[in-house]
């Protein structure tokens, strides 16, 4: 339970900002390095979540400057493009603790307890005395207002003082539309490293690829992580608590807080999951009339309604059941998303991705997404980088200590082709791992919120999802190896033999031999060649296959490729025509290919960015084994085939990941990932509270 | 029989290999090269020479792999700087043949290594020797001291007469990489037989000792692993002068192999055993008994020298009893002695006790 939520549930009415004082280390500002971390990651999560609640692309600024290094004062100014925040309201986000509606709401969002900005703007206070500048425009106005807040720590209010109203030019002396700007003077230390504000903010773009962040650090050199993606992340609903996840604090709350008249209308219409009938079974299960008036509840009827909710209490030996929790609550980054987020920020040869069908645990809808880019300028010999995130939110400290590290540790990495000591622990290798673990209720193990709690539920998706991601992963490296293969093939007949032969001609004064039987005895094998490549002038990815036949007779192939139609890619200059033979899947039937004779099939793929398609799987139709290419398994194309039908009968859009797509191995050893999408029941309508309309607060929603 | 080839014989020779190459190519089929395997599993006793040669096992190298394309087309090239040196009058080390091979392009040497190889390759296969290709070893050659005289071209082609008793200093007479009859020749000697010893500590020892006077012996440091001159120059003794080869050497299992490579010849140049081992060599010590008999100070054996041991039980060059017997000596003891540990005894213990002891058992004192 956060600090904050125990707080109100005990109702005491304690200055939180004293409390804040004495615990700023469960907050995030126990050392020097840490507090100019929190700072900036509390600023950009609000800014981010402005932008998106008000569907707006974020473009954000952080600049960091070092005012006293002798003293370690530093100044941290954050500028967003977002809607600004109303004069009237800024000081209550930037001045009080528990402000914002996201304290009630059930979903997904990055700052979980609302104590975020005020932290920062209380811990600049304790440790430079001064007062946090904020600049704010909205739109409807013509000037931002300014505004200096300060904190009064014994009375939990905001001080405010030097409120005014200017023009706000951009450094181009452009007007400012909207947006926020944060100035603030704090003791902290800059560094760098592993966990740096450079490494925070990294992360944060690259789960936030619809953001463009620009970094100042404080030798004044400009980092920039540009926008990829002009697409914001699924505005989120928001969903009531689910019985399998309340506490007694929030239950005793809503009873004491509740109009209705009768259990079962409370029950069906405060709750999600519960249908009139587990209504009635949950009365029946608490001893508790069905008549009854919430309101007047006693506690220890309180208690006994939790435990029939907790299936504690049963009927016939039977725990209530209960629906699931609907999940369109949470907002996965999404597959191609995570790709283009880790390609933009390491340099890398291949990336493989998987964001899992949402579950539930314990009440709390959840999701888990993966990643692993692999190759490039990673160092090969250190252990791979871990990347992990809830809920966007970048995760820095404790990393040995969190449950998605756990996920990584727990798979055994060798057989995907890399490196682990004993076959346990985190392996090594030029790669880097991410983990995001999207949930309406993101557990963690202490209020630094910085490591995931242990969940046997959400470590085994992790773990589904990290073994599919390796095999991709051992796909891609098995292929590599095929084609250094025949790469070095291609090198001892195009330069070495031709060599040979033109010495030993000099040497014995005689004529330089026809090489073409000795290539076919050595190549013995008919040998394709692709190549997937960014194209500049045209923004495509332009694809070719050549097939080489190096044996003595004369053959004839089909040649099937795949491409991400899925994705919204169209197939261009395609002139050999050829046709569909599955979703993702062309076919062409190539000519007969004589001794020594090459074919070459080319296209080219639009509708993507560089980056989206970097790598196309061949497979063939023929006797002859094809180097460099795959037997087509014509029982696997049945059966995307037959999904794609029965998905079209369901009227459902394909929700296979590219990854599974494309494993023809049948994955007996490994859980399989085609786990049914959890039904929820729509018998009953699920009143939802609304999502906040518009941006009113940092928090979100205005009250 | 090994012979010497004229620098006409060494270009057909080789042209020979590089025929090989042509005409696969020109029937359609990869270029090859043939080799003997050179292991010891393809090494057998020859009696009519009394050495150990490669036997009939054949490798086929030939270019459907890139690695081995890319070695054929090292051995063109080499073939043709052998050429070009031939015809210039010049030679070069084998080193400078790896740093020259930097201007082959893909025919570059990877290693020194496999320059060398490569030319021992060539001299199995164009039966020619080293020096036919007028390449030379980097080598150190041995040093010599005792009454015996012979005959050295210097560089200016004269021959100059050199007594390795009284024309030396205390560090006795260098042998040049060379040591054929071209450049030395055997004349006179007044000596019983010839004492080869491993280290340079022990020979200064004997010749500080007055050994070679005392006993009437010519002392030969080898320098651990004997170069090809050391060995042939030993060959040469023994048979144009007919004195015997005494080998007193370390006691361990790396020591026995040194006395193989003098007496039945090396794994590595089995293709010119005849012309380098001298078969009539005599294994003086250090051996497995002597550390028992001498109570020599001596060290455990290390997990590698126990697989040299092991892999020598099945070596053919160690086949007869009393090697296998050695061999399994050492293994029961667990231990290998040095040379120098006879100083356990004093200075003088291994002139004055230890080796005319040894010798007399060999009939030599």
């Amino acid at each position: 339970m956060g600090i904050a939520q125990k707080l109100a549930d005990n109702q005491k009415q304690v200055a939180i900002s004293e409390f804040f004082e004495k615990n700023k280390h469960f907050l995030g500002f126990d050392s020097l390095a840490r507090s100019l971390i929190t700072a900036v990651k509390e600023s950009v999560d609000n800014s981010l979540d402005a932008c998106e609640e008000a569907r707006m692309l974020p473009t954000l600024k952080i600049q960091i400057n070092k005012i006293d290094a002798k003293k370690d004062i530093i100044e941290m100014k954050t500028t967003d493009n977002g809607p600004g925040i109303p004069q009237k309201s800024v000081e209550k986000v930037f001045g009080q603790l528990l402000f914002g509606s996201r304290f009630h709401a059930i979903r997904q969002s990055r700052g979980q307890q609302g104590i975020g900005i005020t932290g920062v703007v209380m811990y600049c206070q304790l440790t430079t005395g001064r007062p946090t500048h904020v600049r704010s425009k909205i739109a409807t106005e013509p000037t931002a207002s300014v505004v200096d807040i300060g904190l009064d720590t014994r009375k939990n209010k905001a001080t405010k003082s030097n409120s005014a109203r200017e023009i706000w030019e951009d450094e181009n002396g452009e007007l400012v539309e909207h947006g926020l700007e944060v100035t603030c003077r704090m003791k902290a230390k800059y560094q760098k490293g592993r966990q740096s504000v450079w490494q925070y903010l990294r992360m944060t773009s690259i789960v936030n690829p619809h953001a463009d962040i620009t970094f100042i650090d404080p030798e004044g050199e400009v980092h920039h992580w540009p926008r990829v993606t002009e697409r914001l992340p699924r505005i989120v609903e928001s969903i009531k608590p689910h019985p399998r996840g309340i506490h007694l604090g929030q239950l005793q709350r809503m009873c004491n807080e509740s109009q209705d008249s009768r259990m079962t209308v409370f029950l069906r219409g405060n709750f999600s999951g519960v249908s009139s009938r587990s209504a009635k079974e949950l009365c029946e299960a608490s001893e508790i009339g069905e008549k009854t008036k919430p309101k007047g509840l006693k506690s220890e009827q309180i208690r006994s309604l939790l435990e029939a909710m907790q299936g504690e209490k049963t009927i016939a030996g039977k725990p209530v059941k209960l629906l699931n929790p609907p999940t369109n609550c949470l907002s996965p980054i999404e597959e191609m998303l995570i790709k283009k987020g880790l390609s933009k920020t390491i340099d890398s040869r291949f990336i493989s991705t998987m964001t899992r069908v949402p579950s539930v645990t314990n009440g709390n809808p959840y999701q888990v997404e993966v990643g692993l880019i692999f190759g490039g300028s990673m160092a090969a010999d250190k252990h791979v980088e871990v990347l992990r995130f809830a809920n966007r939110v970048p995760l820095m400290y404790q990393q040995g200590g969190c449950l998605l590290t756990k996920a990584i540790e727990a798979v055994n990495w060798r057989q995907y082709g890399l490196e682990q000591a004993g076959g346990k622990g985190l392996p090594k290798g030029p790669a880097a791992i991410l983990v995001h673990l999207a949930s309406t209720n993101v557990q963690f193990t202490s209020e630094a919120k910085e490591a995931l709690a242990d969940n046997a539920e959400v470590m085994e998706e992790a773990r589904k999802a990290i073994m599919e991601m390796g095999r991709g992963l051992k796909k891609h490296l098995m292929k590599k190896k095929k084609m250094a293969k025949t790469q070095e093939k291609f090198e001892l007949i195009n330069d070495i033999l031709p060599a040979i032969a033109e010495k030993s001609a000099q040497i014995l004064d005689r004529p330089i031999p026809d090489l073409a039987g000795s290539i076919t005895k050595i190549m013995s094998a008919v040998i394709s060649e692709t190549q997937t490549t960014w194209n500049k002038e045209t923004k495509m990815t332009d694809v070719s296959v050549v097939l080489f036949n190096y044996t003595s007779r004369a053959r004839s192939y089909t040649i099937l490729c795949t491409w991400p139609e899925k994705f919204g890619a169209t197939l261009d200059n395609n002139e050999m025509g050829g046709r569909k033979e599955a979703t993702g899947v062309w076919a062409w039937k190539l000519a007969t290919l004589d001794p020594g004779e090459r074919i070459t099939l080319s296209y080219s793929l639009g509708g993507l960015e560089k980056g989206d398609w970097t790598e196309t799987d061949v497979f063939y139709r023929g006797s002859q084994e094809v180097i460099g290419a795959t037997k087509m398994d014509e029982k696997f194309l049945d059966e995307i085939r037959q999904q794609e039908k029965a998905l079209k009968e369901a009227g459902m859009e394909i929700v296979e990941t590219r990854e599974s797509l494309l494993d023809f191995e049948p994955a007996e050893d490994e859980p399989s990932d085609a786990e049914p999408t959890e039904v929820v029941d729509d018998e009953f309508d699920q009143p939802t509270v609304e999502a906040p309309e518009g941006q009113q607060t940092l928090f979100g929603g205005g009250n | 029989m090994v012979k010497r080839h004229s620098p006409e014989e060494t270009k057909v020779a080789m042209h020979g290999v590089v025929a090989e190459m042509y005409d696969k190519m020109v029937k359609g089929e990869p270029p090859s090269m043939t080799l003997p395997v050179r292991t010891k599993n393809n090494i057998g006793f020859d009696s009519k020479l009394g050495v150990y040669k490669y036997g009939k096992k054949r490798s086929t190298r030939d270019a459907t792999s890139l690695g081995s394309a890319k070695q054929l087309l090292r051995t063109l090239h080499v073939v043709e700087f052998i050429e070009q040196m031939i015809d210039a009058g010049k030679s070069s080390t084998l080193r400078e043949m790896y740093y020259i091979s930097e201007s082959w392009g893909m025919g570059k040497f990877g290693t020194q290594n496999d320059s060398n190889n490569l030319a021992e390759d060539l001299e199995i296969v164009t039966k020619c020797l080293r020096e036919d290709f007028k390449l030379r070893p980097e080598e150190d050659g041995a040093r010599m001291i005792g009454n015996l005289t012979l005959r050295e071209r210097n560089r200016r082609g004269e021959w100059m007469r050199i007594n390795a008793r009284d024309d030396v200093g205390d560090s006795g007479y260098g042998l040049p990489y060379n040591v054929e009859e071209e450049k030395i020749e055997l004349l006179e000697h007044d000596i019983d037989f010839i004492m080869a010893i491993e280290t340079g500590g022990m020979f200064d020892r004997l010749v500080e000792n007055g050994f070679d006077e005392d006993y009437r012996c010519g002392l030969l440091h080898l320098k651990g692993q004997p170069a090809r001159s050391t060995r042939r120059i030993m060959k040469r003794m023994s048979e144009e002068w007919d004195v015997p080869i005494i080998v007193f050497l370390d006691g361990d299992p790396w020591s026995f192999r040194i006395f193989a490579s003098i007496a039945y010849g090396a794994i590595k140049t089995a293709h010119i055993s005849e012309y380098l081992a001298t078969p009539s060599a005599s294994y003086l010590g250090i051996t497995a008994d002597d550390i028992m008999a001498y109570e020599l100070p001596s060290d455990e054996l290390s997990k590698k020298d126990i697989e040299a041991l092991n892999a020598e039980l099945s070596d053919p060059r160690f086949a007869d009893t009393w090697w296998q017997d050695q061999i399994n000596m050492m293994l029961d003891l667990g231990l290998k002695a040095e040379q120098q540990s006879l100083a356990k005894y004093g200075l003088d213990f291994v002139t004055d006790t230890y080796l005319p002891e040894k010798l007399k058992e060999l009939g030599l004192a």
